[in-house]
């Protein structure tokens, strides 16, 4: 049945302690309403017990989001849309934005909060295991002050929490501590968006010599709260990875949630699932693990070098001695997502002069002859990223010359295009499409392709 | 946003709809998608699901696309809105209109206002969207009609005439 509007009652205070202090009046009395997404859904069905309502949506106090030395707190009143365009969270907390991203569409992103989705407290909330595998705190608030409590206890059973009548979910902070760790997350559901998950996960693992230094395993829609696998953690910690530990884990996993039959899914399903979203993330992780182990040596090595030396290094990477220089006043760059964003910002912010080196250190696409000037490592990245078009017919060969020539005659450089996993007859259709471009769109296409081109050989030097 | 001390008494609301300044007596529970079709005549805003599901409802609010099914009134005091009917002008479809009809992504019509507006609201951040982009920014709005492949097509069709430029 639907609910009529005149039996209820909704009041916007302006400021975060008019509101406090409403709840404080009558405990319980009041319910918070922040996007709606959760709120309005019951109300419509007529299902909504609360008869007074108080807005929090879009109270500043709530809507910050902070980034301080070792710790990130973000206002309970930021909405997905906004965890998911801050570049702090995307590159030190990527579980968060992922999550985020397959939380509802695009319009329920745009008012559902974080703090609304933690204390409506559904089990299968898509962004709650990320939020337990992070280890955040949260800050609560009333009238009576401020508290700061573990979010891993803050769920007492379904759909019960720690929150008092008279307070609200301030902040929830998050610890700057993850860098050299993997991170994987993973829905399972009918589909990404709107579909609620029949199983959510989010993981962290780190691994030093081989061995699992740390892991965190969180799942939601596999019991009445979202829960740690700390059992399964147990077994894993301390151990490398190999068949036999992904087989104990696997059935850890399996014995350690609880998932019930419902409408989404069957228990059944759920524990073969959450087993096999563990296996895969195992996998993932010796994979990963590995390579980033061997980053974190690079990159320690070249912290510790000279400048002019460190600059030496990182140049066959771009081929502007700018951009080398500008990456060698990052360091110390501590891993490979820090040094892929430094690479972006420096780039990004060099004058058209340095932009034109760069293109310059490459050989025309389907030419052999590297400049001269260019160093031995960028010769022989630029012959690799080559592969395919060397083996193209010489009708594409011949035609891809020419285009080239006109190209150097229309913008008098050459052209640069990421050709790595390219067919000639795919770099022959994109000169022809940027043959039309005028000057300045093409200057801009040109630093985008080379960009691309320095992420594959700062990933390959890490490797090295 | 004011504070409404009789709130089970109706509350004055003013906001900008399509460029245009309104002022509404209504309670301040009733929903957006409600005070638009019955207090403003504004009926291109369907309604479909009623619980966020299916973006029929999609409205813009001082540029964000959201469900008016789930915004209680009093919570768009003072902002500013667009629904399908601020797109046409003087007579002309907007550039999306245009291109949905050109590119068959209308048949029934009831989620395609709901369509229009989350794809200006994704060309608006995106003027030149990849498949995966326009796919993503549409998720939160179904149609029973037309199997999706239509309106993709409109969308890039849109942003290769320039959307929103």
């Amino acid at each position: 049945m639907r609910a009529l509007p005149t039996e209820y009652e909704l009041v916007a205070p302006r400021t975060l302690p008019d509101v406090l202090s409403l709840l404080a009046h009558e405990p319980g009395a009041w319910l918070p309403i922040a996007g709606g997404t959760d709120v309005m859904v019951q109300y419509s069905a007529g299902k909504l017990a609360a008869r007074k309502l108080v807005s929090i949506w879009n109270l500043p106090e709530l809507r910050s989001l902070e980034v301080m030395a070792d710790e990130i707190q973000i206002g309970a009143g930021c909405t997905y849309t906004d965890l998911r365009a801050h570049e702090v969270i995307l590159r030190e907390l990527s579980l968060l934005s992922s999550s985020a991203s397959w939380t509802g569409g695009i319009a329920n992103q745009n008012r559902g909060t974080i703090g609304g989705n933690i204390v409506n407290a559904s089990p299968a909330a898509d962004s709650l295991p990320a939020l337990m595998v992070y280890g955040a705190e949260l800050l609560l608030v009333s009238a009576r002050g401020e508290r700061r409590v573990p979010y891993a206890s803050f769920h007492i059973s379904y759909r019960k929490t720690q929150l008092a009548p008279d307070e609200l979910i301030r902040a929830i902070c998050l610890k700057r501590q993850f860098s050299g760790y993997y991170a994987h997350a993973r829905k399972v559901g009918a589909r990404n968006a709107q579909a609620i998950s029949k199983v959510c996960h989010a993981a962290l693992g780190l691994l030093t010599d081989g061995v699992v230094d740390d892991i965190r395993l969180a799942m939601g829609s596999v019991a009445p709260v979202p829960i740690r696998l700390s059992e399964t953690e147990r077994i894993i910690r301390g151990r490398s990875i190999d068949p036999q530990l992904i087989r104990l884990a696997r059935a850890a996993a399996a014995a350690e949630i609880r998932p019930i039959d419902d409408i989404r899914s069957t228990s059944r399903y759920r524990a073969a699932v959450a087993a096999n979203l563990v296996g895969e993330f195992l996998e993932q992780l010796s994979v990963h693990g590995a390579r980033s182990e061997n980053s974190q040596k690079v990159l320690a090595r070249w912290n510790g070098l000279q400048s002019d030396k460190a600059a030496e290094e990182i140049l066959p990477c771009c081929g502007s001695k700018a951009w080398a220089r500008g990456m060698t006043t990052r360091r110390p760059v501590l891993n490979e997502e820090a040094l892929l964003a430094a690479c972006d910002e420096v780039w990004r912010n060099l004058p058209e002069s340095d932009w034109l080196e760069a293109y310059r250190s490459h050989p025309r696409i389907g030419d052999s002859h590297t400049p001269a000037s260019a160093p031995v490592q960028s010769a022989a990245w630029s012959s690799a990223e080559q592969q395919k078009v060397r083996a193209a017919g010489e009708d594409v060969k011949a035609a891809l010359a020419a285009g080239n020539r006109e190209y150097e005659q229309k913008f008098n450089r050459i052209f640069i295009v990421c050709a790595t996993g390219k067919s000639a007859p795919q770099i022959l259709a994109i000169l022809r499409r940027r043959l039309q471009n005028d000057e300045k769109t093409e200057l801009h296409e040109a630093a985008e392709q080379q960009r691309q081109i320095a992420h594959l050989r700062l990933k390959k030097w890490l490797s090295s | 946003m004011s504070q409404s001390p009789k709130s089970r008494e109706k509350c004055e609301i003013s906001f900008t709809v399509n460029g245009k300044l309104e002022t509404v007596h209504v309670h301040a529970m009733e929903r957006l998608l409600d005070v638009l079709r019955h207090e403003l005549g504004l009926t291109g805003t369907k309604e479909g699901c009623g619980e966020g599901e299916c973006g029929s409802c999609s409205v813009l609010i001082d540029g964000m696309l959201v469900n008016s099914c789930l915004i209680p009134v009093l919570q768009a005091n003072g902002t500013k809105i667009v629904t399908i009917e601020g797109l046409a002008a003087d007579g002309r479809l907007q550039i999306l209109q245009q291109a949905f009809l050109d590119c068959g992504g209308a048949q029934c019509g009831i989620c395609t206002p709901g369509m229009i507006l989350a794809s200006l609201h994704l060309l608006e951040k995106k003027p030149q969207p990849t498949l995966e982009e326009i796919r993503e920014g549409l998720s939160g709005n179904l149609c029973r009609c037309t199997g999706y492949m239509q309106i993709f097509d409109a969308v890039a069709e849109a942003a290769r005439r320039g959307a929103t430029a």
